[in-house]
């Protein structure tokens, strides 16, 4: 049964014991984000953090990490919060086979409720805005899907693009936006201010768990999210038409912020703490002027911390970035068997394969960095054999410390492109790549000596179970 | 924007003097949100010093005149098309 907005997906968090509810009053910094932080310090399985008594507000509603664990991001699929990494990534690539399913179109949004528009439009009066990290220029929007169409071929639903892109608030009126120029929203942009125009945008916050899934997956440019979000929901996405701009938004979104992409304008913006680790600003960027806020009666403030990984940002852009990778590569070489991309978007990505032959590996690992999201990314591939799996790092170790002979299995590319965020390339935008093929070598390359290795035990699938059973049973 | 002004008030990040109030607390008194007009640094009066105060702000995120002035576009400005 999929969830049609976050307040339904909230309460079976709460009902599985994924959500914490903090008694007590606290300061809106640093206290929101520190404890987001301190989710990901806890171990696997931390919760949804929810706050209502912070200092100074109201009637603040604030919930952080939602998807900051794989238990959280199991149940936002709709999969037993047990379900391991690999299976939910399995079964987000099964899921990916029922693409497109087309979006369902209904009348009576709830954010239709609320509604500020010309003088009275005020971020602040709606939203209990506060800081993450210490050296970010102010308080930012890093949870919110961004709605834009192409204004070349505006009728054609897959170009609308819905993404996530951090925006600052600079003003209770005015959004900084970073549209980085590989992404969609950047194209969006680039054509509209060629004509000297404003682009429109709808930023829609506190959607349903899947949205924030399709809204940071890297699908190619005339695909749209909200049918991927059908696919991986089983049932098509409840879409309404936003009021100002007639970009289509989620049904079930907590706040609808609308307006438009200041045509041709740049401000000084940042930084911020980003997904690499590393702060990123002070660059001139995009600022958006906000026209009509629309919100539901008594909004959820829903926002992610994100900082020295792992944080709720590498469990929500984990999966969603191996799956691209492994339904791309699995096209051309049917040899693979898993990919793990979950390490800072992708930048190091870990593939389990099967070999046609000698050298394979090795070319399957260039493959992954000329795929679309390789070229930003990708810039560390290590190969493992077909029995390794990709998520079991000390396993994906041990392949690493038995099978490189480093002189023939490590390669360095030169001069390729990366994401200018990648904090370790030089200049911005540029870097050397990586293979390191930990595979066995299969003939014509004899190298090593490979011949007997040791083997799981024919019964030991038989005993894990027995004992796991055993285990529960205690 | 409010156009309230606290001059006796410096921006943490770059100094500058031009210090607005964007918001007051919803509960009377207990906090502002504050904003500079040259680096559009913005600050919540009840953050820690680190973040609130220009002797206690790290060097390393502070900003000058000039960086705010040299720092690139992204995405660059497209040229407009000629007529």
């Amino acid at each position: 049964m999929p969830y049609d907005d976050l307040r339904s997906f909230l309460d079976t968090l709460e009902k599985e014991g994924q959500l914490l509810r903090i008694p007590d009053e606290v300061l809106p910094e640093p206290d929101i984000a520190a404890a987001a932080n301190a989710a990901g310090r806890i171990g696997e399985g931390a919760p949804a953090l929810w706050f209502d008594r912070v200092k100074g507000f109201t009637d603040a509603r604030i919930v952080m990490n939602v998807h900051g664990s794989w238990r959280n991001h199991a149940l936002a699929l709709g999969l037993p919060k047990d379900t391991s990494p690999r299976e939910q990534v399995e079964e987000f690539a099964r899921r990916w086979d029922a693409f497109p399913v087309a979006p369902e179109r209904r009348a009576d949004a709830p954010w239709q409720d609320n509604t500020l528009t010309g003088d009275d439009v005020d971020l602040f009066r709606v939203l209990p805005l506060f800081r993450l990290n210490d050296g970010d220029g102010g308080f930012y929007l890093d949870k919110a899907a961004v709605v834009s169409r192409d204004p070349d071929d505006p009728d054609h639903f897959g170009k609308q693009n819905l993404g996530t892109y951090r925006m600052e608030v600079v003003g209770r009126d005015r959004l900084a936006l970073q549209p980085v120029p590989v992404h969609d929203i950047a194209q969006h942009l680039r054509t509209a201010e060629e004509r000297g125009e404003d682009l429109p945008v709808a930023i829609t916050l506190g959607n349903d768990p899947v949205i924030p899934i399709v809204a940071g997956m890297p699908l190619r440019y005339d695909q749209s999210e909200y049918e991927m979000a059908g696919a991986l929901r089983g049932a098509p996405m409840p879409i309404a038409t936003a009021p100002h701009t007639g970009l289509d938004v989620p049904w079930g979104a907590e706040v609808v912020i609308e307006g438009v992409i200041e045509s041709r304008v740049r401000q000084i913006e940042g930084p911020f703490g980003e997904f690499t680790g590393h702060y990123s600003g002070g660059r001139r960027m995009p600022v958006i002027r906000v026209e009509r806020i629309s919100y539901r009666t008594d909004p959820v403030f829903e926002s992610l911390y994100l900082g020295m990984p792992w944080t709720e940002c590498d469990y929500l852009v984990g999966p969603n970035t191996s799956v691209p990778l492994l339904k791309q590569l699995r096209a051309e070489f049917p040899e693979v068997r898993a990919v793990n991309a979950m390490y800072t978007h992708g930048l190091l990505v870990i593939i389990s394969t099967a070999k046609r032959y000698g050298g394979f590996a090795k070319a399957v690992g260039m493959r992954a960095m000329t795929t679309p999201h390789g070229l930003g990314y990708v810039s560390q591939v290590i190969l493992v054999d077909e029995d390794v799996d990709p998520f079991d790092l000390p396993q994906v170790m041990w392949a690493q410390s038995a099978k490189v002979n480093p002189r023939e299995d490590v390669v360095v590319v030169p001069n390729l492109s990366v994401v200018a965020l990648a904090p370790a390339s030089q200049p911005p935008g540029v870097t050397s790549k990586l293979i390191i093929d930990a595979t066995t070598p299969v003939a014509p390359d004899v190298r090593g000596d490979f011949g007997t290795p040791v083997k799981d035990l024919p019964e030991t699938a038989e005993w894990t179970a027995r004992l796991r059973t055993l285990l529960a049973g205690r | 924007m409010s156009d309230r002004n606290t001059p006796h008030l410096v921006c943490p990040r770059c100094a500058d003097e031009a210090v607005s109030t964007v918001t007051d607390s919803p509960v009377p008194g207990v906090w502002q949100v504050l904003q500079c007009a040259r680096c559009l640094y913005m600050w919540r009066t009840t953050e820690p010093a680190r973040r609130t105060r220009r002797e206690d702000y790290p060097a390393g995120f502070r900003l000058t005149a000039e960086d705010i002035a040299t720092a690139p576009e992204v995405p660059a400005v497209p040229p407009l098309p000629t007529r």
